[in-house]
């Protein structure tokens, strides 16, 4: 068996490659950095005896991830599933970015899953299975000032993966997507958050268990699943007047 | 962005508000340690001192950085990132009947920690300490970008940063000269002794040992000879064909009792119990656990618990074979005078080169622990003149009492280092509690 892991280097990506290849399964590992890359794979390979592959690109960049997928990974047919563990964020992410930063957060965030979407599911397709896993983020549930593209970007990822599995419906591959709030991992460091943060050791867990399973959507850590709900319920209107109460009483 | 933390030194002694960033890549760790002003690097934080921080600076965590980079069967040589945490380096090189003998007694502490503090294990005598199995050492740091460092290159940094306190720079990646291990668990065998003075005997006879062996002595000013105790001698259950178990170890959260728990009366109780247990009830020579002789305070972790929020205080120092019997006579006459709660004592045998601010030397090693109160602390202040007049080396990664003019009078070198570090690093960027306290 094998699977491709984008975003590998840190973070959940990181602790679903080690959950994934305790499991003497065989790895592709995509990332930004190859000494991280490089470490990963020995370390893997040392400790599981398995087989890691690595490619160090930014994902941000249409020409390197296309490169990747046309050259590199051209031949590959051989992969059991992917998954998209991937988040990339900015300092100053408002919606007055300038135009390389957002194309930089939409590509990272939502167009380089697309890309290895439509490269991997025409041959998923062909051999009837495989699992596509993709990781939204609580953030999504409504606009905001802050993270503004970020937030947009992983919107729009749900989507994707919502008529991912409408693409795959009466077939055995298998489609699921994760809404991740707040996890102990670097991106979440430091910030004050008023919900207690999930671990990414027990979501990459929940993952590996999840992997032949079919479903659309998951949230971690589960009560996000009722804040979700909620976002859902109330009318936009009434959430812009109460996110406005509560920058007023900020300011 | 930056999250402040609380936090204490091993022995309680000092607690100070820090902040400190987890690194998990390498881009990460370039851009946080070149973007800092002043900062030191942090292991697990087991560090009896506090080593691994300064109130409100940047403490760099390198927990994550604990990958397995090489491994060479043949060569007997693994490259592992200073992260990774001793029972986890044994867990791998175990597997292939390897190890280095030079353990610290507890399983959570990483290389990088081990190195900084030039740690030695159970059979110092035979093997000295964890430096005879560093083959190079890669560092980072602030000012002079990634540097390799070994007895062929960069010689002079290598020798600042073992056992330099992590001054140099942050300790990264680590080569070491595995040893062979073939065995499982060791047998284990006691003798009884009368005193301390003939604990030392013992020891000074069994120097050309490879084995594992210590002392514990029971301290009692009222007692008719000092120091009855029990000598420890663990040596390898060779057996070839076995394969070694993981480590079960997990590792817990520290908990602090608020009062301490050892006086006279809980003490005398313990020490009597233990001593009485082993000598009636264990038998002279047993089957050990690997576990139970490499780590001997792991699972009976509130031995330290029990000391209080105040905390406890260790004095670890080296005393030269020729003058430990007069030092010993020294000792019990202030231990007569001050009558200090002594809970642990113990002897070792010790090899090495005395240089910088290195823990070693061809001595014998004596290690004893105390409540930290106002009793116990005139009668450490009495026991480090008694260092100074035996030139004796008090550890300083054991000792968060250790003051300046104790420290330059036993450290002949320590002017050097001083000197030495700021050839390398003028700016002196990395700075602890612990290199504050000493004016290093």
């Amino acid at each position: 068996m094998k699977y491709l892991i984008v975003g590998a280097s840190s973070g959940l990506g990181k602790e679903l490659a080690y959950v994934i290849a305790a499991k003497c399964i065989n790895l592709i590992l995509i990332s930004r950095d190859e000494r991280d890359l490089k470490a990963i794979k020995s370390d893997l390979e040392y400790r599981y005896k398995i087989s890691v592959e690595y490619y160090a690109i930014d994902v941000s960049s249409t020409d390197q991830t296309s490169n990747l997928l046309n050259l590199q990974l051209g031949a590959i047919n051989d992969i059991d599933g992917i998954l998209f563990p991937i988040g990339m964020m900015l300092p100053n992410d408002k919606i007055t970015n300038s135009i390389v930063e957002s194309n930089k957060l939409i590509q990272a965030n939502m167009g380089s899953v697309i890309y290895f979407i439509s490269k991997f599911l025409p041959i998923f397709l062909k051999k009837n299975k495989g699992t596509i896993v993709g990781f939204g983020s609580v953030s999504q549930m409504m606009g905001r000032e802050e993270n503004a593209i970020y937030a947009a970007s992983k919107r729009g990822l749900a989507s994707i993966f919502e008529s991912l599995s409408i693409n795959t419906l009466f077939t055995n591959i298998k489609v699921q997507f994760y809404t991740i709030g707040y996890l102990d991992t670097n991106l979440s460091y430091g910030k004050k958050i008023f919900l207690p943060k999930g671990t990414v050791q027990e979501l990459a867990k929940i993952v590996f268990k999840n992997l032949n399973k079919n479903f659309t959507n998951i949230y971690y850590p589960y009560w996000w699943f009722f804040i979700g709900q909620i976002f859902k319920i109330i009318p936009f209107l009434i959430l812009k007047k109460v996110y406005g109460i509560t920058l007023n009483n900020k300011e | 962005m930056l999250e402040k933390y609380k936090i204490s030194s091993f022995d309680n002694f000092c607690k100070k508000e820090i902040f400190i960033k987890n690194i998990e890549k390498y881009n990460q760790l370039e851009n946080e340690i070149s973007n800092s002003n002043n900062l030191i690097t942090m292991g697990s934080n087991y560090s009896y001192v506090a080593a691994g921080f300064k109130e409100k600076q940047l403490s760099i965590n390198i927990n994550k950085f604990n990958r397995i980079l090489f491994f060479n069967k043949e060569k007997k040589t693994i490259t592992v990132e200073a992260g990774i945490k001793i029972f986890d380096l044994l867990n791998f090189t175990l597997q292939h009947q390897l190890w280095i003998p030079q353990i610290p007694g507890y399983p959570f502490i990483t290389i990088g920690g081990a190195v900084a503090a030039n740690i030695h294990g159970k059979s110092c005598g035979f093997h000295g300490t964890i430096r005879n199995s560093i083959e190079s050492i890669t560092i980072f740091n602030k000012n002079q970008g990634w540097l390799d460092l070994s007895c062929e290159k960069n010689k002079d940094i290598f020798d600042l940063t073992i056992g330099g306190l992590g001054l140099t720079g942050t300790i990264v990646i680590v080569t070491f000269n595995l040893s062979d291990f073939f065995g499982t668990d060791f047998i284990t065998s006691i003798t009884k002794t009368v005193s301390v003075y003939e604990t030392i005997k013992i020891l000074e006879n069994s120097k050309k040992y490879n084995n594992l062996i210590y002392s514990w002595n029971e301290i009692n000013s009222n007692a008719k000879s000092f120091g009855q105790g029990l000598v420890f001698d663990s040596k390898i259950n060779i057996t070839k064909n076995k394969i070694f178990n993981h480590l079960k170890v997990k590792e817990r959260k520290k908990k602090i009792f608020f009062l301490n728990f050892w006086n006279k009366i809980t003490i005398k109780f313990s020490n009597l119990s233990f001593f009485y247990y082993t000598k009636y009830l264990k038998k002279n020579k047993y089957i050990d656990q690997f576990e139970d002789v490499i780590f001997p305070f792991y699972g009976k972790e509130i031995y330290f618990e029990l000391f209080g929020k105040k905390g406890f205080i260790e004095s670890q120092v080296l005393i030269s074979y020729l003058k430990i019997n007069d030092f010993i006579d020294e000792f019990k006459k202030r231990v007569d005078i001050y009558k200090p709660d002594i809970t642990i004592f113990s002897l070792k045998n010790i090899s090495g080169e005395k240089k910088y601010l290195r823990f070693e030397d061809n001595k014998i090693c004596l290690t004893f622990d105390m409540p930290n109160n106002k009793k116990n602390i005139i009668f450490l202040k009495e026991i480090y003149k008694l260092y100074i007049k035996y030139r004796a080396l008090p550890s300083v990664i054991k000792d968060s009492f250790l003051d300046r003019e104790t420290f330059e009078k036993c450290y002949e070198q320590a002017d050097i280092f001083r000197e030495d570090l700021r050839k390398f690093d003028p700016k002196r960027s990395y700075k602890s509690e612990l290199s504050e306290r000493l004016f290093i």
